[in-house]
């Protein structure tokens, strides 16, 4: 599999009071359009992702409103995964080139998440789970909360070692001007945030975000550039209490092995990678179940700084999910869109030398979903 | 929340739910509450294994001080969620410890 990413387009994190839904698409996609150097009419079809849209503001067919707000007439779609809507969006695009349906398309990502107020955006986060979890009055960062727990109980995963997943993914975050949170933090200021759920106070959880991110993907190009070479997607159940363990996510373990295969590469190749830390305890299971490091072992790996810019892998060099932002449909474009940069020599302040493979991980929900993407110069 | 006939339809098979002992694997103390449990907080969710399966949980008629990895807890059916005086009250399973 080659395919390569023609360009790029991403708007600012944020709180973005002046910009709803369409402008933040239409930005992005523009700007992936023009990088591109190819002209509108060159894009063969659209997918488009979007978790939370219609439930907040009753406006769905997204497929078709972002096509038209282009000036497009080619098919659109829209892609629902929870978080992981980016990373399916981006797969599903791939089957469409590889198959020779179509030959240069558009990969949207956006959300416009901070118009609703703290427990509507709870709800609406939930569609993400079961029934069972709903009623229980189980919120995402209680489910994960409770992932935590386990790990703590079998593995003896601290505190310290969750927060220093905040600390570092902030220090990433204050080199990248299109951050939520462009600034660092303490070790005491996250143990000391107040408690959202225990043990997760405030700053072990990824934020509200408005956002979006775009790639224009082709099948034609044998110019060097950056190529996708391993795409590939998991599924397990949506409840949490169903899994067979509380404490990994075994889609992501499926997930990696078909991607790396197919890119013929070994998680030892890997430069870095961009994972998914909707929560910090998620970037210590992302670590043992993609193979960095072995099972248990996740919370010190991050402590010593393995995962640091200047470590031997650098993971999350935007800021993660955790400080750089998290629009969900938008996380696993931007995810893209960061390790394109990485191998290009395009990051700027936060440049890990000498990247040429890099990986992104994309959860929906506790696990039910993970899209894993191997990308290569 | 749930609409009249959805409550009527979950409501059918809650009997099979009670009177169920299981263990406490972990709990959650939640702060931050979706629509409808506001006014809960702070409350206590675990997660429990039944005999036969697992299952999320809220975890009532206790504090969390009396809580411990893998103690004996009871289903108890209780109110669900908050609702207006014209609404159908929703009830749903729960557990407490059998202490």
């Amino acid at each position: 599999m080659k395919i390569k990413v023609l360009g790029t387009g991403l708007t600012k994190f944020g709180e973005l009071w002046d910009k709803d839904l369409l402008d933040l698409a239409l930005e992005a996609s523009l700007e992936s359009i023009n990088e591109s150097r190819i002209t509108n009419n060159d894009i063969d079809a659209v997918f488009v992702a979007n978790m939370l849209y219609g439930k907040l503001t009753g406006q769905d067919h997204l497929g078709a409103l972002v096509a038209s707000g282009l000036g497009l007439k080619c098919p659109s779609f829209r892609i629902e995964g929870a978080c992981a809507s980016g990373g399916l969006a981006v797969h599903l695009a791939i089957q469409s080139l590889l198959a020779g349906t179509y030959k240069n398309v558009l990969v949207l990502g956006a959300e416009k998440m901070t118009d609703a107020n703290g427990p509507q955006i709870t709800s609406a986060l939930m569609g993400a789970g079961s029934e069972a979890e709903r009623k229980a009055g189980l919120t995402f960062p209680a489910l994960y909360a409770l992932m935590a727990k386990a790990h703590m109980q079998k593995y003896g995963t601290t505190r310290k070692h969750l927060a220093s997943v905040s600390v570092k993914n902030h220090y990433h975050a204050s080199l990248n001007e299109k951050a939520q949170f462009p600034f660092e933090v303490t070790e005491e200021k996250v143990l000391e945030s107040p408690v959202i759920s225990s043990p997760f106070t405030l700053f072990d959880a990824s934020p509200i975000t408005d956002g979006a991110a775009a790639v224009v993907l082709s099948s034609q190009s044998t110019q060097p550039g950056v190529f996708i070479t391993g795409s590939a997607v998991a599924t397990d159940t949506v409840d949490l209490a169903s899994r067979q363990s509380l404490t990994e996510i075994t889609a992501t373990k499926q997930a990696a092995k078909k991607a790396l295969a197919q890119a013929g590469v070994e998680i030892k190749d890997i430069h870095l990678a961009e994972v998914h830390d909707c929560f910090t305890i998620a970037e210590i299971l992302a670590m043992e179940d993609l193979g960095f490091c072995k099972k248990g072992e996740g919370g010190a790996f991050v402590t010593k700084g393995h995962t640091k810019l200047g470590g031997k892998c650098p993971v999350n060099t935007s800021g993660g999910l955790k400080a750089c932002g998290h629009p969900v449909a938008a996380t696993g474009i931007k995810q893209i869109i960061e390790i394109t940069h990485q191998l290009q020599g395009r990051a700027g302040k936060r440049q890990v030398k000498g990247a040429n493979v890099g990986l992104t991980q994309n959860v929906g929900g506790t696990g039910a979903t993970v899209v894993v993407h191997v990308l290569q110069i | 929340m749930s609409s009249p006939v959805q409550i009527w339809r979950q409501h059918k098979t809650l009997h099979n739910y009670l009177n169920k002992t299981g263990r406490l694997i972990v709990w959650t103390k939640i702060f931050v509450a979706p629509s409808g449990f506001e006014h809960q907080t702070p409350y206590l969710v675990g997660m429990v294994q039944f005999e036969d399966e697992r299952m999320p949980s809220q975890i009532v008629d206790c504090s969390e001080a009396d809580l411990k990895v893998n103690m004996k807890v009871i289903t108890v059916i209780r109110k669900i969620g908050k609702v207006k005086a014209e609404d159908v009250i929703e009830y749903g399973i729960k557990v407490k410890p059998v202490l």
